[in-house]
């Protein structure tokens, strides 16, 4: 395999993509977890929940700081990498992004308010803060999602004689996948963080190590994980049906289904190559009612097109695979975590998950990020060969430089570094909720005096 | 006016706030970098403590300036990011390695190894960045790189290394310097103040000489930039952004210490300003005018609509951002961690 422009230009931005996925649902959901604990402060007069805030807040500052700069390198990349996919695209797609500006710059001032305003204000005030956090981070993804639902199924322009005419940025915006996008990738974020904030105090409990309220910790991070799931996988059904409309090719890469028929099984598993897909577990029909409600509707086959208009069906339909097997293992450790709850609640009021269940919640903070990535996975090797699906090939929007793969790993040695850095900052963390009053800019009065 | 040239205003208002926000931020890490004397600790100290409230806000204006680059004139986004990739991406690497430095830093453990490197990192990011973005500035302005149509001619070291680029450079330097030292002066108190009064004063004199000899090296270098400096605007544009800067340096040698930032940021936003006028009509010097670049016309006048709609949400809120810290006297004391 030559690594050429494009090749190197798409590992670059995959990477780029991949590690800034890793900050963005926590910089999502954990200011959700903060108006939770903060309110429950407020409304209970529980101390614990405003002590669990305060042991949460440096990481939600690390974490956005990395996420923030993360992000300045795709803004950068489109124009870098792909500057003919955004002389195209930028004039019709540009607005999500210039609102999401907006939003992400809301949140940026209301999170520096928020973690250098302990102390300063009201425990009231400090809670209210929380919400327009809250509200500008989801924004922000609805927007940055819709711009990619618009690379799936582009709208609001038309093409006459190879120009781009008649652009209306509004029905650009809201074209047919930005809904179940928004809402599937989303909510995504709440899930992710909730069964991973949970995964490290059960992982903290089980070790017995000192971090202060974990039970607590747990049980709000678990009842956020909880609820956001099952609606995770509804909304995942959704944008399924909705893809076997809008992208009937890329929904039978997702399904390995290579030929064109009626009463199509779904394959669970399995490799698809060559033209079929081979050590699947097959339930007859399933698929055809998946997709369309229908037992006997037609689904399209990869055949139905010609090879170079379709996506790498091996790389879609693993990564796609992946997506669900964990999504429906997290629901049910989520079920467990909480029918295990359930049954002793009364009878042992200090309550731990056992050895199992401690190493089940542990495991969902990986299985959620790994459905996460491979969820955008699906999503975008789905889209290939096109960067605006049906109009403008990957190809046609790269760069005509040359030495990007310099810059590849120029950019994967920096990344391996923070990494690092960033493992070893958080695995001192089991002595930050030790400690809560040590908090980074709390020069006031409180924090002095218990320092 | 046009809706085309309203949009270029913004972009080059996004430079102007970046420039003065942004850049003292990166003078932060400059002056880390340069700490010395007895207070070498308490200089970091507070340098770090104003940054730390306001650093990723700071950036934004960065993020605002690359979108409305590429929704209006996703043209020039195009062309000038392939022009010039190479110190783009150096720029980029320096953003990303001074961000997470910084983060790991201050909300890490302070007597940690990992704290220690973060320092070195910052403060050598914070210096390579903003020379860097000076270098494309001054590509962008020197009038080397070659375009035909959308097409990028010329190659991937064209204009950015030439002598008119490398003064861009200093001048990106000298700009964060100058504006770190000065913004600090009324936060701090006693001999620390006098500390950044000092460099304050050092600084504004180097940029006041850089700035000055820029002109003749632009005329041997960059008859795109140097072609416009006869007109009566510029002109104008630079003689108010000499006094602007004269009046600076008044300030900080009469220890007038209120009226020492805005002024700074004024001569700062001047400098700016000076060199967006004599750009006209050009995003990118003798190759791209801002009509030739510009979106289509329903795009131009959305976003014209959706910034001010933006701006009612965004402004209070950075006004509550600066009103609650700004008020502190930052001592180089330890924070409370």
């Amino acid at each position: 395999m030559e690594f050429d422009s494009l090749l190197s230009a798409r590992a670059l931005m995959g990477l780029s993509l991949v590690f800034h996925t890793f900050f963005t649902p926590l910089g999502i959901g954990l200011p959700l977890l903060l108006f939770i604990a903060e309110g429950l402060a407020l409304k209970t007069g529980d101390q614990r929940y405003r002590q669990l805030a305060r042991a949460w807040t440096p990481v939600v500052g690390l974490l956005f700081a990395v996420g923030a700069v993360s992000g300045t390198v795709l803004s950068f990349e489109l124009g870098l990498l792909w500057p003919r996919f955004m002389e195209y695209a930028g004039g019709i797609i540009g607005m999500p992004f210039s609102l999401e500006g907006f939003a992400f710059f809301t949140e940026a001032i209301f999170l520096a308010i928020y973690i250098y305003g302990w102390n300063r204000m009201s425990a009231f005030a400090h809670w209210l803060v929380t919400i327009p956090i809250v509200i500008s981070s989801a924004i922000s993804a609805v927007f940055v999602i819709s711009a990619n639902a618009w690379m799936n199924t582009p709208e609001g322009f038309r093409v006459v004689g190879g120009q781009v005419v008649d652009v209306n940025p509004w029905d650009a915006m809201f074209n047919a996948a930005w809904l179940h996008e928004a809402i599937h990738g989303t909510l995504a974020s709440y899930v992710v963080t909730g069964f991973s904030v949970a995964a490290v105090y059960a992982w903290l409990l089980w070790r017995k190590k000192p971090a202060a309220n974990a039970r607590l910790g747990l049980q709000l991070a678990m009842a956020v994980a909880a609820v956001s799931i099952p609606l995770q996988i509804v909304a995942g059904d959704l944008a399924a049906r909705r893809v076997a409309e809008l992208q009937p090719v890329k929904f039978a890469a997702m399904e390995g289904q290579y030929e064109t028929e009626r009463g199509a099984p779904l394959r669970i598993g399995g490799i698809p190559v060559d033209g079929e897909t081979r050590f699947a577990i097959e339930i007859p029909k399933l698929l055809s009612y998946l997709g369309y409600r229908d037992f006997n509707a037609e689904v399209v086959g990869l055949n139905a097109v010609p090879k170079e208009d379709r996506p790498n069906e091996l790389l879609t339909h693993l990564s796609f695979q992946v997506m669900v097997g964990a999504g429906f293992a997290l629901l049910f450790i989520g079920g467990w975590y909480w029918w295990a709850w359930w049954r002793r609640r009364r009878a042992e009021p200090g309550w731990l998950p056992g050895r199992w269940l401690s190493w089940a919640l542990a495991a969902s903070g990986f299985l959620s990020f790994a459905a996460l990535q491979a969820g955008w996975f699906v999503t975008e090797f789905g889209r290939q060969p096109w960067v605006v699906y049906g109009y403008l090939r990957t190809s046609e929007g790269v760069t005509e430089r040359d030495g990007i793969l310099v810059f590849f790993v120029l950019f994967t040695l920096l990344y391996v570094v923070i990494s690092a850095a960033l493992i070893v900052a958080l695995l001192k963390w089991p002595h930050g909720p030790k400690q809560p009053e040590r908090l980074p800019g709390a020069a006031g009065k409180e924090a002095e005096g218990v320092a | 006016m046009s809706p085309e040239l309203a949009a270029a205003g913004v972009a080059l208002a996004a430079v102007m706030m970046y420039a003065m926000f942004g850049g003292a931020d990166f003078g932060g890490g400059v002056w880390s970098l340069l700490a010395w004397g007895p207070r070498k600790q308490e200089q970091r100290l507070a340098l770090e403590k104003a940054i730390g409230p306001v650093w990723e806000t700071n950036h934004v204006w960065l993020i605002l300036l690359v979108v409305t680059l590429f929704v209006v004139f996703p043209t020039a986004y195009a062309v000038i990011f392939e022009a010039l990739y190479v110190p783009l991406f150096i720029a980029l690497l320096g953003i990303v390695a001074r961000g997470a430095a910084f983060a790991f830093r201050h909300y890490g453990q302070r007597e940690s190894r990992l704290a220690r490197q973060s320092l070195q990192w910052f403060s050598w990011a914070s210096v390579a960045t903003p020379f860097t973005f000076g270098l494309v500035i001054g590509a962008v302005t020197g009038g080397h790189i070659e375009v035909d149509g959308s097409r990028v001619l010329s190659g991937p070291f064209a204009g950015w290394l030439g002598p008119f680029a490398l003064m861009c450079g200093l001048i990106g330097l000298l700009i964060c310097a100058f504006l770190a030292a000065a913004y600090m002066v009324p936060r701090t108190e006693g001999a620390l103040q006098e500390d950044f009064r000092r460099r304050a004063i050092a600084a504004s004199l180097a940029l006041g000489v850089a700035t000055t000899v820029a002109i003749p090296v632009a005329a041997a270098d960059a008859d795109a930039f140097a072609s416009h400096l006869d007109d009566g605007r510029v002109v104008a544009a630079m003689a108010v952004t000499a006094l602007l800067g004269l009046a600076a340096l008044w300030a900080l040698w009469t220890r007038r210490t209120r009226f020492v930032p805005p002024l700074a940021a004024a001569t700062v936003a001047g400098v700016v300003g000076a060199w967006g006028l004599a750009q006209h009509p050009y995003l990118l010097a003798n190759a791209l005018t801002y009509r030739e670049a510009a979106a289509e016309r329903i795009t131009v006048v959305s976003f014209l609509v959706a910034l001010p709609i933006g701006s009612l949400i965004l402004v209070p809120s950075l006004w509550l951002l600066y009103w609650t810290f700004s008020r502190d006297t930052l001592r180089g004391e330890e924070i409370a961690h």
